[in-house]
């Protein structure tokens, strides 16, 4: 060998420091990402093994000797790292309680607790990589075969497949923790940190537009990172690793660009809404977020929600791997593996290496691997005419290159052993798909790793998402991007630049068009994107059409999911033709992988079992996730608000249990609810109802608004007054109802259903906003008003010493309202009640709320004031025999159906609602709400019980006829009573009926209603 | 997650807004029985259109304004929004 071959091969001679040399590990270079003097201990599976900073856990496994890292999903066949990047998912490991992390992706931590998954007993001895024995008992399509019928065993099933074919388990005594998430925004949005990213972000910066660089790894380059060889760019050569690191620094140093590490997009969503997640750690120190050797740890991930102006994808491509038998063997890797493996991390690939190439970039991982000292027994090319220069330099370093071969099995057990090798069919690459004949006789070739390096798949998963559509390239063997939305740009390998400079170049002209897209610059100049196509279409095609070898059983086209080459012949066969049916059939590249390096092997199989062309199969429609996303990062933090009254201190002291009532929280009783009734029936009771809605309402329409909102009449309301009443949508239907009072002076005071009063605010809005032309103003007071019912007999000798109201009943009857002050609060009081006992509702604004009801609680004390809850609150409404809009009415309740008849005015000129229910009244009803009770006092229907009639034609010999919807044990009364639904037929007082009770058949009998007090003495008096 | 134009405060999250349905205006006279066929078609029946629809958006957590909006139902494109006035 030459001085001058060795010198080409061996760059690191002028470099090397025989000090730094580690046992398992080249010797230290510039370019590696691991920090030899900072060892860090961890385990896995239990034994101790040493890693260095930086090092992920696939790096340290595999320098350590480590190669199989999981078995297979279905036939748990040993699997290990074989693109050392986000992809590895079919080796996903358990990290501590954190199950299916990526091991190429996952940093060592000190301590960390490694372990294998899907392996059962344990890695090497395990008992369900049987089943790739009996393979023929598993074909394509075997989940949805075997197990669907019969469908009442699907729980057994299901069982079993979760046990076989379970992708790690879950614990659940990890404790609670939760992921944040941030907001971010972006003129331009680069995803991908290589050299067309970092071209982007930075012509883009310079313009002056706000730029964000995301990457999933942890250092900046891309596959600059791992390359060694000189490259060519518009300022002349540089190492490849150098050029990454000056790029970064000028990324890094720009105050327009924020850099985010770690991070992994994975939805586009229209309006350039991004998701990603940021992992591992974040570093504050932008010098050396290059080196992750000063790292600070940030135990969880976050998730980014960003909303991008323009984007720019930079995101790469994956280096794609080719179909053969056992070509998922552990120590069958990517080049680009290869060149991570020694480049990033310093780790040995192997001892002795054959090497498929299929391009510049096999030939040049040859020389990456003899430079690190791996012994190189054979290059086999696809290409009948490599690259002469690079053939060269391998022939005088003694390695040979077979041009027109290809390895048509690798052999091994747990890893590599060798690969048979033989001279293919002279028309090589054949379109689309595989090779028509393997001629000459197959050779034997030892080694412990097989390097392919064939092509290169764009990662246009991201672009699909952004609605980009992209065209097959028959002379390259890659889709391209054809067309891209507005605003939406692609730059760099993903858009089919493999050279550096067209890589930078292009990345410039993206970056610049992006900013031009949102206001800054005026975008690339003619030149560049002539220059830029130029440079493209000189470029040699990088990518071989050949997809797989034929001749192969267990040639897999999916590590994830265990889908051979047979199983997509199959489907196709089985009419499963186009890539969407192919997909959902067979799980292709519905692993954890998303498919990333199988997609394209998988439409060229496709494509040729349909005997079609690659562009007529077509691809699959990309969704979200692209990458794997932690479900936790997704479910973030509970943010569902929770709203408190004034007084919710006050029932938490006193011991109350409460209840949701939509967002805020109430008492639902503060010990016996019966007792809190008796309480209030015979002395004094107090209850919090600040939850109501509330509205004030301005105007000297207000009348007018409330005619169109309300079934029954406002206009003569006089000042003073309240009135009930019922709203409905326009199908006629029930949607809220409550009082209004009026306060005078063109003033108003509406009460609304606790649930409904948001809502029906924005009706009156878009009423008000389109189209009825009332001088009316409505504000939602909902949140600023304190609101409490004191009610029961001695109510007004409570509360007339605190007030200067006269309470007198002729001064403030029933269904009066006076504004005054209570205990020198001002307060809109109301004499209305649900209780059915005399009452006051009042209400205060929300910072005297505790106040008031303190002072009225000690008022009440001679009279042992009874603080009650909902629980109370529903008994005594029902029996009154109020029914409650949304629990003893649904979505298909008219007016008429619940008895309120009285409360519909279709004299009215028109009101919501009023044309369907003139059509309706015609059509008359079918069923109606009506009062109950049981002939035995002692049995309570559950509300939602079914009132049955005698069928035999039914299953059970019953036909529902009705339903009860409320259903309460009256204390008062010593009575089991209701509201139920009953056939108009039915529904006569007198008229008895059967509910099924938790299986028991019982009788009750409609009643009139109010059951209690129905003349109302109590409440007028 | 979309991005919708209200004409007082800008582009916002869609997350902001409440949707209000297909721009729909009352028929007049509705409750003539010879408007039946009207009055079902103003309740129930939805052009449910692939194309630009004239639609109504409400800004819940924002000003408060109930406007309307001309999206289209494929690609999301909000081409333009405009109080009620505009769309009588
Ligand atoms: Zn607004």
């Amino acid at each position: 060998m030459s001085t001058k071959t060795k010198d080409a091969i061996n760059p690191e001679s002028q470099i090397q420091n025989p000090k730094s040399k580690i046992q398992n590990r080249l010797s230290s270079h510039p370019s590696h990402k691991v920090d030899y003097t900072r060892p860090i201990e961890f385990e896995f599976n239990g034994k101790k093994y040493t890693a260095f900073e930086g090092d992920t856990v696939a790096s340290a496994l595999w320098a350590a000797g480590v190669r199989v890292l999981g078995r297979s999903f279905k036939y748990h066949r040993p699997r290990g790292p074989f693109a050392l990047t986000s992809g590895d998912t079919n080796a996903m490991v358990r990290v501590g309680d954190e199950p299916n992390v990526r091991p190429s992706m996952k940093l060592v931590e000190p301590g960390m607790a490694v372990e294998s998954q899907n392996v059962w007993p344990s890695l090497n001895a395990d008992i369900m990589s049987l089943t790739s024995y009996g393979s023929r008992f598993m074909p394509v399509g075997f989940y949805y075969k075997a197990f669907f019928r019969p469908k009442a065993l699907w729980p057994t099933y299901e069982k079993v497949i979760r046990n076989a074919a379970g992708l790690g388990y879950v614990t659940t005594d990890t404790p609670d923790t939760y992921y944040d998430k941030k907001y971010e925004f972006a003129d331009v949005l680069v995803i991908g940190g290589g050299p067309a990213g970092m071209s982007a972000a930075l012509s883009a910066a310079k313009t002056g537009a706000r730029v964000m660089l995301l990457d999933e790894n942890p250092y900046l380059g891309g596959h600059l990172a791992y390359e060694r060889q000189s490259v060519d760019t518009k300022n002349g050569g540089a190492k490849a690793y150098e050029l990454a690191d000056q790029l970064a620094q000028q990324v890094l140093a720009h105050p327009n660009i924020q850099v985010e590490l770690n991070t992994s997009v994975f939805d586009i969503g229209y309006h350039l809404w991004v998701g990603a997640v940021k992992e591992g750690w974040t570093n504050t120190d932008p010098d050396s977020i290059q080196n992750p050797k000063s790292k600070i740890q940030n135990p969880e991930a976050r998730l980014l929600k960003i909303r991008a102006k323009s984007l720019v994808a930079a995101n790469g491509a994956f280096e794609q791997p080719l179909v053969f038998e056992n070509s998922d063997l552990p120590g069958v890797i990517l080049g680009s593996a290869a060149q991570r493996l020694m480049h990033l991390y310093g780790a040995t690939p192997g001892k002795r290496a054959v090497v498929l190439s299929a391009n510049r970039d096999g030939l040049q991982v040859a020389l990456d691997l003899l430079v690190a000292g791996v012994q190189v027994s054979v290059v086999i090319e696809l290409r009948d005419q490599p690259d002469s220069d690079l053939v060269t330099v391998l022939e005088s370093a003694g390695v040979p290159v077979k041009t027109d071969s290809i390895v048509t099995k690798a052999q091994g057990n747990k890893g590599v052993r060798g690969v048979f090798v033989s001279q293919a069919a002279k028309e090589l690459p054949l379109s689309p798909g595989g090779i028509k004949a393997i001629r000459g006789t197959k050779e034997f070739v030892i080694c412990d790793l097989l390097v392919t390096s064939v092509g290169w798949t764009p990662a246009t998963g991201l672009l699909y998402q952004a609605k980009g559509r992209m065209d097959y390239d028959e002379q390259r063997a890659e889709f391209l991007p054809a067309h891209l939305p507005p605003k939406v740009h692609a730059a760099g390998r993903v858009a089919g630049a493999h050279s550096v400079k067209a890589e930078l170049l292009e990345g410039e002209m993206a970056g610049l068009n992006a900013a031009a897209d949102v206001g800054f610059g005026k975008g690339a100049s003619k030149k560049l994107q002539n220059e830029v196509a130029k440079l493209k279409a000189a470029e040699p095609v990088r990518t071989s059409a050949l997809t797989y070898i034929p001749g192969g059983k267990k040639s897999f086209v999916s590590f994830d999911e265990d889908v051979s080459i047979k199983d997509v012949r199959d489907s196709v066969a089985e009419g499963y033709k186009s890539m969407e049916l192919l997909k959902r059939y067979s799980t292709l590249s519905m692993g954890p992988s998303q498919g990333k390096y199988e997609n394209a092997n998988t439409m060229a199989l496709c494509a040729e079992a349909n005997n079609q062309t690659i562009p007529e199969t077509g691809t699959t429609t990309g969704r979200p996730p692209f990458t794997s996303v932690p479900l936790g990062a997704l479910a973030g933090r509970h943010m569902e608000p929770v709203k408190y009254t004034p007084m919710h201190d006050w029932h938490i002291a006193r011991g109350a249990t409460m209840m949701n009532a939509g967002l805020w929280k109430r008492p639902e009783y503060y010990g016996d609810p019966a007792a809190e009734v008796v309480g209030t029936r015979n002395s004094l009771g107090i209850i919090d109802v600040g939850t109501l809605g509330k509205l004030r309402l301005y105007g000297k329409d207000v009348p007018k608004l409330l005619e169109m909102l309300y079934t029954n009449k406002w206009s003569k309301l006089a000042e003073g007054g309240v009135r009930y009443g019922v709203m409905c949508n326009e199908e006629g239907i029930v949607s809220d109802d409550g009082v209004t009072a009026n306060l005078g002076g063109d003033e108003w005071y509406m009460t609304a259903t606790t649930g409904g009063v948001t809502g029906l605010y924005q009706d009156i809005e878009w009423n008000l906003q389109s189209g009825w032309d009332f001088d009316v103003h409505a504000v939602n007071m909902t949140d600023d008003y304190a609101a409490m019912n004191l009610t029961g007999p001695n109510a007004r000798e409570v509360l007339q010493p605190l007030t200067d109201i006269d309470l007198n009943n002729e001064a403030f009857p029933y269904m009066a309202a006076r504004q005054g002050t209570v205990a020198g609060v001002p307060a809109i009081l109301m004499r209305i009640g649900f209780t059915g006992e005399l009452g006051y509702e009042m209400h205060v604004p929300a910072g005297y709320g505790l106040y008031l009801w303190e002072t009225l609680m000690d008022a009440g004390e001679t009279f042992n004031i009874t603080p009650f809850g909902v629980e109370a609150q529903r008994i005594m409404r029902l029996e009154k025999g109020h029914f409650i809009v949304g629990q003893d009415t649904d979505a298909l309740t008219n007016p008429f159906m619940a008895h309120l008849d009285w409360a519909v005015k279709l004299d009215k000129s028109d009101f919501l609602g009023k044309p369907s229910l003139v059509r309706i009244q015609k059509r008359g009803v079918e069923q109606k709400l009506v009062g109950y009770e049981m002939l035995d006092s002692n049995i309570v229907p559950e509300e939602a019980n079914q009132i049955v009639v005698p069928n035999p034609d039914r299953p059970i010999g019953l036909e529902t006829i009705g339903r009860v919807t409320s259903s309460r044990y009256s204390p008062t009364l010593e009575k089991s009573l209701g509201l139920c639904w009953l056939p108009v037929d039915q529904s006569e007082p007198g008229t008895e009926f059967t509910v099924r009770i938790r299986g028991e058949l019982h009788q009750g009998k409609v009643v009139p209603i109010p059951f209690y007090d129905p003349d109302g003495k109590r409440l007028k008096s | 997650m979309i991005l919708i134009d209200c004409p007082n405060c800008g582009e916002r999250n869609v997350a902001e807004f409440r949707f209000g349905g297909e721009y729909n205006p009352r028929p007049q006279n509705p409750d003539d029985p010879a408007s039946d066929a009207a009055w079902v078609d103003y309740l129930y029946l939805k052009e449910n259109k692939l194309g630009v629809q004239k639609e109504w958006w409400y800004h819940r957590a924002g000003c408060g304004l109930w406007f309307l909006a001309e999206r289209h139902t494929k690609s999301h494109a909000v081409e333009k929004t405009y109080f009620w006035e505009a769309a009588k």
